[in-house]
Parts: structure tokens; C-alpha cells; sequence
């Protein structure tokens, strides 16, 4: 079977919605478990708290995946069946992609700093937990709407 | 169904009865006492009272027999075999005549306690021994192999044995340096580590001072072994014989204590004992008193007012009892009441903030959403049963109480929300049952789910406009009611109708009564015509806020398809797998580690997007929060339950 350029840049959009926000998340979830483990040095109990507020940043990474699976589905690329693209249909993929990516590339590192500075929240005050972990969520709702704007366009997209 | 209504009980005692009277409001644990002790005397005449003062040396008396009792509880802890959780088996029981007997022992196990600080301080005294040993083993270490006795170390008649530490970069030029200038010098090298050789500098005295003066410049540090007798290898063994020795020491030290590991039980019992006093007694400070009675105010939920009253005439006759409704300007404590079904979602409220006193109760308005949406973001039927199942396990088990309680029975509950959802998106455990959904697939067909999402949206938002001009009237503000929330009423129907065409017509009209009636209304807080005008005009870029609110709603479709893709990737990922028995057993471990983790990760994001739906989007069009919760004086302990 012959490989089109559509495929290469439905492929690149898969990729880059997997990649981007994957590194943001590791990024956020990084910043988070510096200041959690700040706090776990005073009080080992706060563990399970503070790992809530860590898992947070975490989802972005998570919607980057689920957004490069759709596309890798949608083009056939896991049944074997790679379907073929033209160019355009590749670009549109590509740029389908775009929200995800960049949204959940910057939100994560964003929602990493919120986060930890909730963790200071835990340290002083464990149970306004509830309250850091909104501030997180705030920052999230933007990686959610990026979310259902690539995958909207994704199934709006006709092969 | 709402806020409990508080009522103000004021209670006037005889001081003599005093003590009898807090112990029976502290188990009927419903009188939240208020301080009042410097309202009608000025403040440093309380504290100058005999009274006061004589309360203020109890209780610091008392303090400092819980931190002890705190204390052994703690030293022992190491010591007793297994602690029951009391989260699984419930708190040891107490009888009143056990304690009694404690009590009247208590001399004695007071003592107990001192023989165990004192057994705590000769333990921490040999930790301070042996590592001052150890540090001196580390020293001395590099020296092992040098045999002369510290003590004929330094200067005699002629010469000078210096023991020095160089390093050994600057090692051979230190050498070259002593034969360059010709001096009567031996460096013997008797230990190295990493980066130093040990040496003995051995000169004759007249030459100390060139000796030193070469020294300067290379970095050579001379090692002092002050009071140190012996040849190191000696000291060493003699070192490392007394670190066995207080091992053995502590051994036994530890063995004495083990002996008393009984008695951290009735440490706990006392510890909890004493705290009540504790309490009891603080509660005393706040109240006013004379030379023989006392006046004490408190808080009391209404519907425990006949029970309270009734309880307190039993204890004494001597009493008289009055209950008030509160006044404008008191700050009530905040208690709600509601349904058992509602009880577990007060959770969700109370980690905002308990409503204000003079506000409404919106855990019954919220719970239905909060059902809905939970589910409907976690979305698998396989999940739902999963976490059910394991809540209802988990409280038939374990003796939750307090917020876990209400967290473990809101997941139960939530949980069937989930398997209703699951079965209408046809997901269980993502797709690998193959079960055809009920209604529709969010992957086929997301825009459907994507509208009726937003149709909860404009369910819950205009629920809410609706509970605050609810408020308003109540509060007699109808006006109001009708120009802030009816208007916008109006309006945002009128614009939602304009998106169907059968409606458009009459939509037309209704935004425009809409829109002119809030820029006649919005600016009637101010003075002159032209400023009334334009806060009526900029009022309508309100607007934005509203759609925000709705659009927000989205995460309802998007949380729901990510839980549901990513089912799907595990599913796909074992499918790949299971082709032969290794690649079965790893389809196994990936469906279930998979399935579990994404439980949790969807789990937590439903539970955090639900919340966030209520708290920005619900609460924000009509809560009135900032309410004191209701913290009554109650037999609260920490490790027995005394009974009767």
C-alpha cells in the first residue's frame, strides 16, 4: 500500500496532540510534587492530599492521548486499514488537532502552578483542600473546552 | 429541609451545681455556649476575679497532665502489638464504674508515667553517647594504623610528632618544599581516604616555625586528639565494646518499658477523661458569674429546645431556663437539616462554605444536579457498579464518621447516576461487553450529548436565577425580584427561542421587552438620568457571563468522551494482546490496571467538574454563604467511647 502526504500530516496531528500536552502535564505534575514533598518532609500523613492536588495537572497529558487515539482511529491506523488521504483532509486532521495541543500544553504547567500553591494550602490549612483543588479546576476548564473543540472537529471531519 | 432555626438559652445555675450542669449539657450535645463573660463587666475585672483566676490554674493544671498522659501514650506506642483501628472495629468501650476504678487508682498510674519519662531520658541521654562515640570512631578511623599512644603524640624535649591531614594534590609539593629547604623533617603517611593522606609530621622543634610557615601554603590541617589516651587501634576497640554495651543498656531500658505496655490503654482512657474536663471547664470561663450562681448563654437548634429543657430540670430544681429568638445583630451557628438522601451531598457545601444564617439551604437544590452531572462525567456503567459495590461494602464495614461518612455514601449514591449513564452511552467498561446503548453513543453522535448538556445548562442556571428572586421576595424585595431576575428571565428566553424557528416570532419580541425593560431598570441605584441610562445599557454586557455559564457546561459531553475513549484505548490495547496464553495473562493485568486507573483519574475529574458546576456556575446566581458551623459541646473523645 502507498503512503500519502495526507496520512504524514494526519499522523503528525496525532502526534503533536500526544506529545504537547504531554509534556506540559509532566511539567505541572513535576512543579506539584516539588512542593508536595516540601510538605511531606513536615507531615507524612498529607500524603494522600497532597497527591490529589499532583494528579491534577495530569489530566492534560491524558486528553492529548485520548485526542491522538481518536485521529490514529479515525485514519485507520490501529485496524490496519490506513485509509487514504488526501492533503487536505491530512491538514484538516492536523489543524483539528491544534486546540489540544497548545491549550494543553500551557494549561497544564498553569493548573502545575495553581496546584502547588494549593499544597501550601494543605500544609497550613488541610481542610480547605477542597478549595485549592477548585482554584486548580479553574485552570483546567480550558484544556476541557480545547478538549471538545479538537474532537468536535475531528468527527466533523468527513474521510 | 433547610436551616435549622437557632434559639438563644440563657440559664441561671447555682455555682455549687456548676460542674454537674456542663457535664449534662456536654452529653446531651446540642448547647454551642457563647462567651459572655466580658460583656457586661469590663475585661480585667473578669480576669482579676478569684473565680477566673482559680478556673485559669485548673485548666493549666489540666493541660499539663493530658501533654503528659499525650505523652506516655506516644513513648508506648512502639511497644503495643497490634492498635485496633478504630475505623474498622469503632472505638474501645468504657464503662462509667471502669473509669471510676481507674480513677480512683490514679495516683498510681500517675507515677507509672514518671518512671517512663524517666526511662524516655535515659534513653535519649545514651543516643547523645553513642553518637558523640560514633563521631569520634569516624575521626579516628584514618589513624588505625598509626601504633603510637595519642598521648606521646606533640612536642618532647627535641622534636615535635605532629599529626596532620593533607591533601593530595598538594601532597608531593609539600615534600619537595621540605627538602628544598632543607629541613630536619620526616612525613610518614599512615592512612588516606578519598582526597586526604594522614600523616605524621615529624621535626625537630627549633624548626617549628619554618615548618609552620611552609604549611601555610599548602591546605594541611593539624588533628587534635585532646584527652585522647591510648593507641587509636585501642580506643577503637574500646569505642565500639561500650557501643554494644549501651545497645545492651538500651535493650533492657526498652524491655522495662515494654512492661508497661498495659497501661497505655488506661492512659487513653484518662487522657480522654481529662480532655472532657478540659473542655467543660473552658466552657466555665465564658460564662458570668457571682459569689454563688452563674449565667450562662448558648446556642440551641429549636427542634432540641424540649429535650434540652426537660434533661436540665432533671438534673436540678435549683435552675431556671429561658429560650429567645435570636437578635438582629447575634451571629448564629449554621446547623442543616436534611433528608437522608440529600445528608451525603452537604458534603459538597460544606467544602465551599456553610450558607449564611439569614440565607437558604441549597444542598436539596443541588443534589439532583450533582447526581446528574456526576454521572453523566463518569458515564460507565461498570464503573458505577464498581464504586457502589465498593462504598456500600466499605460502609458496611468500616466505621466511618463525620465528612469520610458523607464522601463514602455520596460515591454509593453517585455510583448508580454513573450505571444509569453508562447504559444510555452504551458503556461498560468501555466497549468490551459490545452492549448496544440505550439511547445514544457520545462517539457517534457527540452534538446531541453536546445539546443536552447545555439543556441541563439552561435547567440549572434558571433554576438558580429563579431561587434567588425566590429570596428576594422572601425578604420582601419583590421589585426586585421582577427587575433583576424576571427581566433577565425574560431576556435569556428570549434569546434561547430565537434559535428555533417555530419560536422565533414570538423571541423577538420577548428579547426586546427584555433587553429595554433591564436598561430602564438596571440603573435605578443611580442619581441622575444619563448615569441611570448607561448602567441600564452596560448591564446588558451581562450577557457574557451568562453564556460563559452555559458554555461551561460543555465539559458535561467532554469528560463523559474522555472516560469513554479511553476505555476504549485499553480495550483496543488488550484486544492487540490477547492472541496466546503470555499475551492473555498480560490483556488481564492491562484491562484490569487500566480499567482501575481510569476509574480513579475520571473518578476525581467528575467529582472536581460536579463540584465546580455547583460552586461557579449554581451557587453563583443566588448562595449566600459565610455561615459558622455549630460546634457544640459534646462528648468528643479521641480513643475510648465512655458509656454508662
Amino acid at each position: 500500500m502507498e503512503l500519502t502526504l495526507g496520512q504524514v500530516y494526519a499522523l503528525f496531528g496525532a502526534a503533536l496532540a500526544v506529545f504537547l500536552p504531554g509534556i506540559g502535564s509532566a511539567q505541572g505534575v513535576g512543579i506539584v510534587g516539588e512542593s508536595a514533598a516540601g510538605v511531606i518532609t513536615e507531615d507524612p500523613s498529607k500524603f494522600g492530599q497532597t497527591l490529589i492536588l499532583q494528579a491534577l495537572p495530569g489530566t492534560q497529558g491524558i486528553y492529548g492521548l485520548l485526542t491522538g487515539f481518536i485521529i490514529m482511529q479515525k485514519i485507520g491506523l490501529l485496524g490496519g486499514n490506513l485509509v487514504s488521504l488526501s492533503p487536505y483532509q491530512g491538514l484538516l486532521l492536523l489543524g483539528a488537532s491544534l486546540p489540544i495541543a497548545f491549550v494543553g500544553l500551557l494549561s497544564a504547567v498553569s493548573q502545575g502552578r495553581a496546584a502547588a500553591a494549593g499544597v501550601s494550602i494543605i500544609a497550613k490549612r488541610p481542610e480547605e483542600l477542597a478549595k485549592g483543588i477548585m482554584y486548580a479546576a479553574m485552570v483546567e476548564t480550558y484544556a476541557v473546552l480545547a478538549l471538545l473543540a479538537s474532537i468536535l472537529m475531528i468527527f466533523g471531519i468527513e474521510l | 429541609m433547610a436551616i435549622v432555626d437557632m434559639r438563644k438559652m440563657h440559664l441561671l445555675g447555682l455555682k455549687k451545681e456548676q460542674d454537674k450542669i456542663l457535664s449534662r449539657l456536654q452529653e446531651i450535645g446540642a448547647v454551642e455556649i457563647i462567651d459572655i463573660a466580658g460583656l457586661e463587666e469590663d475585661e480585667s475585672k473578669v480576669q482579676e476575679s478569684t473565680f477566673h483566676q482559680k478556673m485559669i490554674k485548673e485548666l493549666s493544671l489540666l493541660d499539663s497532665k493530658i501533654s503528659k498522659l499525650m505523652f506516655g501514650i506516644e513513648f508506648l506506642e512502639p511497644f503495643v502489638k497490634k492498635e485496633i483501628n478504630p475505623i474498622i472495629y469503632g472505638k474501645p468501650k468504657v464503662s462509667k464504674k471502669d473509669l471510676d476504678m481507674l480513677l480512683s487508682r490514679e495516683e498510681h498510674i500517675l507515677s507509672i508515667l514518671d518512671t517512663i519519662s524517666e526511662l524516655d531520658q535515659q534513653l535519649s541521654q545514651l543516643k547523645g553517647e553513642e553518637s558523640k562515640i560514633k563521631n569520634r570512631i569516624e575521626q579516628l578511623t584514618p589513624w588505625k594504623d598509626m601504633d603510637i599512644p595519642l598521648q606521646q603524640l606533640g612536642p618532647t624535649e627535641k622534636s615535635v610528632f605532629m599529626p596532620v591531614i593533607i591533601s593530595k594534590k598538594g601532597f608531593d609539593d609539600f615534600k619537595i618544599k621540605l627538602e628544598e629547604n632543607q629541613l630536619l623533617a620526616v612525613l610518614e603517611t599512615v592512612g588516606e581516604d578519598q582526597d586526604d593522606y594522614y600523616c605524621l609530621l615529624i621535626f625537630y622543634k627549633d624548626q617549628m616555625k619554618q615548618i609552620e610557615d611552609i604549611s601555610k601554603d599548602f591546605s594541611i590541617s593539624v588533628q587534635e586528639f585532646a584527652g585522647l589516651k591510648g593507641t587509636p587501634k585501642q580506643i577503637i576497640e574500646e569505642d565500639n565494646r561500650r557501643i554494644s554495651q549501651i545497645e545492651e543498656e538500651r535493650q533492657a531500658i526498652r524491655q522495662k518499658a515494654q512492661t508497661f505496655s498495659e497501661q497505655r490503654f488506661n492512659f487513653q482512657i484518662l487522657y480522654d477523661y481529662w480532655s472532657l474536663e478540659k473542655d467543660k471547664k473552658s466552657c466555665a470561663l465564658k460564662m458570668n458569674t457571682t459569689e454563688k450562681t452563674f449565667l450562662l448563654s448558648a446556642w440551641v437548634p429549636e427542634p432540641d429546645v424540649q429535650k434540652v429543657e426537660q434533661k436540665m430540670l432533671e438534673v436540678t430544681e435549683s435552675i431556671y431556663i429561658e429560650f429567645n429568638l435570636p437578635e438582629e445583630d447575634d451571629e448564629v451557628p449554621v446547623v442543616v437539616s436534611n433528608p437522608k438522601l440529600v445528608q451525603p451531598f452537604e458534603l459538597i457545601t460544606e467544602l465551599y462554605s456553610l450558607p449564611d444564617p439569614k440565607g437558604i439551604d441549597p444542598n436539596i437544590f443541588m443534589a439532583p444536579f450533582y447526581f446528574v452531572f456526576f454521572g453523566m462525567m463518569l458515564s460507565d456503567a461498570g464503573y458505577g457498579i464498581l464504586i457502589s459495590i465498593v462504598a456500600a461494602i466499605a460502609l458496611r464495614k468500616f466505621k466511618f464518621a463525620g465528612m469520610g461518612k458523607k464522601l463514602v455514601q455520596l460515591m454509593c449514591i453517585c455510583g448508580i447516576s454513573t450505571v444509569a449513564w453508562g447504559a444510555i452511552f452504551g458503556g461498560w467498561f468501555g466497549d468490551i461487553l459490545g452492549l448496544k446503548p440505550l439511547w445514544i453513543n457520545p462517539l457517534d453522535d457527540p452534538m446531541s450529548v453536546l445539546i443536552l448538556s447545555f439543556v441541563f445548562g439552561v435547567i440549572q442556571l434558571y433554576f438558580g436565577i429563579m431561587l434567588k428572586a425566590y429570596m428576594n421576595i422572601r425578604d420582601g424585595h419583590v421589585a426586585d425580584a421582577v427587575m433583576d431576575q424576571g427581566l433577565w428571565l425574560v431576556f435569556l428566553s428570549g434569546l434561547l427561542m430565537l434559535a428555533f424557528p417555530q419560536t422565533q416570532s414570538i423571541a423577538k419580541y420577548l428579547s426586546i421587552i427584555g433587553a429595554i425593560g433591564l436598561i430602564l431598570t438596571q440603573g435605578r441605584a443611580q442619581k441622575n438620568i444619563i448615569n441611570k441610562l448607561l448602567s441600564g445599557i452596560l448591564s446588558l454586557y451581562d450577557i457574557t457571563g451568562y453564556l460563559s455559564d452555559l458554555l461551561s457546561y460543555s465539559r458535561l459531553l467532554a469528560l463523559g468522551l474522555a472516560t469513554g475513549v479511553i476505555a476504549t484505548v485499553i480495550n483496543t490495547m488488550v484486544k492487540l494482546l490477547g492472541v496466546n496464553v503470555i499475551g492473555w495473562i498480560f490483556a488481564i493485568i492491562i484491562f484490569i490496571g487500566g480499567h482501575i486507573f481510569n476509574l480513579a483519574v475520571s473518578g476525581l475529574g467528575a467529582y472536581v467538574h460536579s463540584s465546580r458546576l455547583q460552586y461557579i456556575e449554581f451557587f453563583g446566581k443566588f448562595y449566600e454563604s459565610g455561615g459558622r458551623p455549630f460546634s457544640p459541646m459534646e462528648i468528643r473523645t479521641r480513643y475510648v467511647d465512655i458509656k454508662d
